[in-house]
């Protein structure tokens, strides 16, 4: 076994890794997390999607899906989840992360058939309200009559049978 | 039913099923979806794993799509025959490379269903040319159909449950599969690939994910998968790719402007290696075969032979090679054997002329 690499700064157990490229020499610096992280050596840009949930330096789960036994340490790990459930059970952890990569955190598209997408149906209602009441405001009573029927619609979808 | 019988087949993108066009080589849909109160594949054990795989194959052999087509179950398969389906697209590296994984594929190869990927099941539909409402029909129909048999995991607030962040929501991936020889000889393809980029659109090379672009082909797909309805999806995608195919015709006639006769010299001379090569290795055919292509979509050679030209890019990939041959060849015995079959299949090619296009 060879010897544990130090720190270079502070002689801790060094975790962090780096090769850099210096005037076509590599040099090579071994850091401790916290000194590491200091020097902000870790990569925003490659660890983003693991790093949004758990922060690097963490090392005991602190939130594991009661479904499956994933854990938050997994997800860093792997930048997958383990169940459906666990976007229930990470939710707040992935909101952040969804938010970056995607365009929207709530969904907009299809639903299962017979899968009553009642938010979606709710937002669109509560939009129609408004988009009327300006247009009533605004005496165009053509665009107000065709909303009027739409809202008819929603609200009879949106009362349960 | 094997993948040999997938070789012979005649093929949606191999034989020309659907309408081929200049520019865009095929349109592809992809969705994710997985099954409700089970673990993704990823995070599952060898049972779940059967079990998913089970359900799965079960429910899709017994829609009217996939009558008389192909059940493959990845841990049956030989090195080379995983290999061959990677080449066709029908099932991704990482699909190929597990023993879990099954993939069901439609009797025309236009739909084939990934089981046990990333995610329980990867939906995936396939025309050739620039089809894009058409193939997200049938994905859709397939869609429905599936969930009509299976719980898909689902949430009213984030929409299909996906293993990986980046595919939750819609799980839909469009993306188009384009050849842009003028772009690339003009040097502009770099900034193409970052105005897309820029815009939410990934751009690959021809085997998808972190694979180059050999041939000048490059698939353009959608990054964004929630807050975004399919259909904006597909409007988003629709409009860059009409953009770029815009650009790329542009690139080729002011190319074939300003290059005049070197222009067709060019082609001319690709032409002229492939129809005489006894030895070509698989980068150097995808070249000189993207000029054909080119050659075919400008006027230079009769249009309707440019089905011959896809059909060589498919089965001029290695594993191809090496299951037609029905023998272990060695790398030297690939490049033989592909020059031979390149070179019977331009027997018949007339000479390359100037462009009219």
């Amino acid at each position: 076994m060879s010897k544990p690499l130090k720190c270079s700064l502070c002689e801790e157990a060094a975790t962090v890794h780096l090769a850099q490229v210096v005037h076509n020499k590599v040099t090579k610096v071994h850091l401790c997390e916290a000194c590491a992280q200091k020097g902000g050596a870790t990569d925003p840009a490659v660890f983003q999607l693991a790093d949004a949930l758990t922060s690097a330096t963490q090392a005991a789960p602190t939130t594991t899906c009661p479904q499956c036994g994933f854990t938050d340490i997994d997800f860093r790990k792997r930048g997958r989840l383990g169940c459906p459930s666990c976007w229930e059970v990470f939710g707040d952890a992935l909101g952040a992360l969804l938010t970056k990569v995607q365009h929207e955190a709530e969904h907009v598209g299809r639903a299962p058939a017979g899968m009553l997408p009642t938010g979606q149906l709710r937002r669109r209602l509560d939009g129609a309200r408004r988009e009327m009441e300006q247009a009533v405001a605004a005496e165009n009573f053509e665009v107000a009559a065709r909303l009027r029927d739409e809202i008819a619609v929603l609200e009879q979808q949106l009362t349960p049978s | 039913m094997s993948v040999q019988d997938i070789l012979d087949a005649e093929s949606e993108l191999t034989h020309l099923l659907g309408a081929q066009q200049a520019v865009v080589l095929s349109t592809r849909i992809r969705l994710a979806r997985n099954l409700d109160g089970l673990p993704f594949p990823g995070w599952a054990k060898v049972p779940q794993r059967k079990e998913i795989a089970e359900r799965c194959v079960e429910a899709l052999t017994e829609l009217p799509k996939f009558r008389r087509g192909h059940v493959l179950r990845m841990g049956e398969l030989q090195d080379r025959d995983r290999a061959v389906l990677v080449e066709r697209h029908l099932v991704s590296k990482e699909l190929a490379s597990g023993k879990s994984g099954a993939s069901v594929i439609s009797r025309d190869q236009t739909c084939s269903v990934m089981i046990n990927e990333e995610d329980h099941l990867r939906i995936q539909v396939v025309k050739a040319g620039w089809h894009l409402r058409g193939t997200w029909h049938i994905a859709e129909q397939l869609d429905d159909d599936l969930g009509g048999r299976l719980k898909m995991a689902f949430s009213e607030r984030l929409g299909y449950l996906t293993a990986c962040p980046t595919n939750v929501g819609t799980g839909l991936r469009a993306s188009a599969m384009v050849h842009l020889p003028g772009l690339c000889l003009a040097g502009h393809m770099d900034k193409v690939s970052r105005a897309l980029n820029q815009d939410g659109l990934a751009v690959r090379g021809w085997l998808g994910e972190g694979t180059e672009a050999a041939g000048n082909i490059f698939q353009i797909s959608n990054q964004q998968t929630l807050g975004l309805s399919e259909d904006a999806i597909l409007k988003h995608l629709g409009g860059w790719i009409k953009n770029v195919v815009e650009q790329e015709w542009n690139a080729r006639r002011k190319l074939a402007k300003d290059e005049g006769e070197r222009f067709t010299d060019r082609l001319a001379r690709s032409y002229g290696i492939l129809r005489h090569a006894r030895l070509l290795t698989s980068a150097e055919s995808m070249n000189m075969l993207s000029h054909l292509r080119l050659a075919c979509d400008m006027g230079c050679l009769p249009e309707e032979l440019r089905h011959i030209v896809d059909r060589l890019m498919i089965e001029g990939q290695p594993a191809h090679v090496q299951a037609r041959a029905g023998e272990e060849l060695d790398s030297d015995g690939r490049d033989r054997r592909r020059a031979s079959v390149v070179r019977e299949a331009l027997r018949d090619f007339p000479e390359v002329a100037a462009p009219t296009a």
